[in-house]
């Protein structure tokens, strides 16, 4: 004991603060859950075909495809976050990425253009409705919006009509997104009792209560 | 189920609960897209369905053909888009509606395009086209269809009746007079009984048969084809079987996009407007490829964020042996604002003159009334799958009395 903070002593201060970070950090993350499990997804569906019937010199053909996922979230009372989180859906080689973007009501999500042509999405979902017009690669600032109202957003593209994407606004900061063959890992939970969400799509959302402890993984499967 | 009943379900399952309709569109789409196991292949099914009604006071103006000042004109349109792989893509659009252009016909059901499209080089370089398509002429056609286009009619330039006839050729000025109606003396119900012998300028999209080959270079744009008919042909002479290529008509089209929000181009077409029946009708030591339509178009275009604005100024040949060169310039500007993510307004102004003919007094005269054309269209989209649109215009032509006013309805439900 006379050792240590015999050490500590001779330490510089800032060393002493990163050491107590980094307790601390520990101390947080073992004091927090885990989920993870599997969601049953749907079929995929077809690949969209785009339109290229009158716009005769075009870039190829594309075949959009977008296997299913599903976003898996935890519901509950959360404190607000400090700051406007920041999320993005990119618009490249016709589609939308990523197709489906869950984000935390209040988030900012930018819009780039990456193709080298225009682009000009909208939506009429209840929850956001916008259009934000026919914009370039190089406009600045990157066209963005913010989702403030939980709910399902729709996203479209005016000039290519195969171009779909949705955006999940949710209540919560705990979402994930499955990978392809459904499975989802859920870190960071705070202990207490919740439900679990798995949306799988526009009307399909399976649901689980869960009871968190410290330091526990939790498994559990939509079917 | 009967057509109407259909219709109406459909525009009834447009207008319920935006995410509802949404889902169901969704739904459609779905049940109508196809893929192979390996996913390289898919096809597409989509459509639209339009209820459109005019009210306008004779003779009807534009493509038009009806005895009536009061018109219902629904059409029922189903595409067919299909890729193989990232070179091939096919295409085709069929018809159920009361003619191509609109009238009080009985409805029928019409196969108006279909092609196949190779790539021969990736990302646009070169590529060819073969089928019945839409004149890579101008770049009205890129809106053409009813959900694209701001408005419900055509610009003059691609509906406004000139004296040209396709079944018999003039054989002297007076000829060309008496079929513009230009003495002043005729009665609406006489303009109207030959307006289904006149010609535009550019008939529609033109939709005739043929092949096209195109490629992209740096920021050039480069179009051209060989069709079965000329840019004036009627609908009825798209078709492969009508008069074939004996005097086939090539057009071409090269484009300019100095950036992404600028599009110039310049076009050029020449071919016979003659029907392979005026033959008959021809002028002594003449032939079919002695009555050619020349077109000369030059169209600029310019889009950013809510604004969009479109010009073509086109020039009109038609040579008609022993008569003389029959010319004609018309030009279009047209706006579009999206007002709001659901409202949008566009706004069209239209002018179209004519040359001289030389008559028999050897006087020069006008071959057709000079005329202008203010188009106002508001749009709201009510959702992705249903838009309405209203159309007022206002025409005035010259050496009649009155302007002619004209009003357009058109709900577009898009499946």
């Amino acid at each position: 004991m006379h050792c240590h903070r015999h050490i500590l002593d001779r330490s510089p201060r800032w060393i002493v603060l990163l050491v107590g970070i980094w307790i601390a950090c520990c101390t947080e993350l073992q004091a927090q859950a885990v989920i993870q499990g599997r969601v049953t997804l749907p079929k995929a569906r077809p690949s969209v075909v785009v339109n290229q019937r009158y716009e005769i010199v075009v870039q190829g053909g594309v075949l959009a495809v977008h296997p299913p996922v599903a976003v898996v979230y935890l519901e509950g009372k959360f404190p607000a976050s400090p700051s406007q989180p920041l999320a993005r859906m990119e618009q490249k080689g016709l589609l939308f990425h990523p197709a489906i973007l869950p984000v935390r009501a209040g988030t900012r999500v930018e819009f780039p253009n990456l193709d080298n042509t225009y682009h000009n999405i909208f939506s009429y979902s209840a929850p956001k409705r916008f259009d934000l017009g026919r914009y370039r690669p190089d406009d600045r600032p990157i066209p963005s919006q913010v989702f403030d109202v939980p709910g399902l957003v729709t996203l479209r593209c005016d000039i290519h009509e195969h171009m779909r994407a949705l955006i999940l606004v949710l209540d919560t900061p705990y979402f994930v997104v499955t990978d392809t063959d459904g499975r989802f890992r859920l870190e960071g939970l705070p202990a207490g009792r919740y439900l679990l969400k798995a949306w799988v799509d526009s009307r399909t959302t399976r649901e689980h209560g869960v009871e968190l402890t410290a330091d526990n993984v939790t498994t559990i499967d939509f079917p | 189920m009967k057509p109407r009943r259909g219709a109406l379900l459909l525009v009834l399952a447009a207008t319920t609960a935006a995410p509802a309709a949404e889902e169901f569109f969704d739904s459609i789409s779905q049940a109508l897209s196809f893929q192979s196991a390996s996913g390289s292949h898919a096809a597409r099914l989509s459509g639209t369905l339009d209820l459109e009604g005019y009210a306008f006071s004779q003779p009807a103006p534009g493509l038009i053909q009806s005895q009536r000042e009061r018109l219902f004109n629904p059409r029922f349109s189903v595409f067919l888009d299909a890729q193989a792989g990232r070179r091939l893509y096919a295409f085709s659009q069929v018809r159920f509606d009361r003619g191509f252009d609109p009238s009080d016909k009985d409805l029928r059901v019409r196969i108006d395009e279909y092609a196949l499209r190779v790539q021969l080089r990736g990302e646009g370089r070169l590529g060819i086209q073969v089928g019945q398509f839409a004149t890579v002429v101008g770049r009205w056609t890129l809106r053409h269809t009813s959900w694209e286009n701001p408005f419900i009619t055509a610009p003059l330039a691609y509906e406004n009746l000139t004296a040209i006839w396709d079944s018999a050729a003039a054989r002297s000025t007076e000829t060309i007079l008496k079929w513009t109606h230009l003495s002043g003396s005729s009665t609406p119900a006489q303009e109207n009984a030959d307006r289904h012998l006149r010609l535009p300028v550019i008939w529609g999209p033109s939709y005739a048969t043929g092949a096209a080959v195109f490629g992209r270079f740096d920021s050039f744009e480069i179009a051209a084809e060989i069709k079965n008919a000329s840019l004036s042909s009627r609908p009825d002479a798209w078709n492969f079987d009508r008069d074939a290529w004996h005097h086939p008509t090539f057009s071409a089209r090269l484009g300019f996009r100095p950036s992404m929000a600028w599009n110039v181009g310049l076009s050029a077409s020449t071919g016979s407007y003659l029907l392979h029946s005026a033959s008959r009708t021809l002028a002594p030591g003449t032939g079919l490829k002695d009555y050619r339509q020349t077109v000369v178009l030059f169209d600029a275009s310019y889009a950013w964020r809510h604004f969009q604005a479109w010009a073509e100024l086109v020039h009109g040949r038609f040579e008609i042996p022993r008569v003389g060169l029959a010319d004609t310039t018309s030009a279009f500007m047209e706006i579009k604002y999206k007002l709001t993510p659901r409202w949008a307004a566009a706004v069209r102004l239209n002018r179209q003159t004519f040359g001289d003919l030389r008559n028999n007094q050897n006087a020069n005269v006008p071959w057709g009334r000079d005329l202008w054309r203010a188009d106002f269209a508001p749009t709201v989209r009510f959702s992705p799958n249903l838009q309405a649109k209203l159309q007022y215009s206002i025409q005035k032509e010259e050496g009649r009395p009155h302007a002619q006013h004209i009003g357009a309805a058109q709900i577009t439900v898009r499946f």
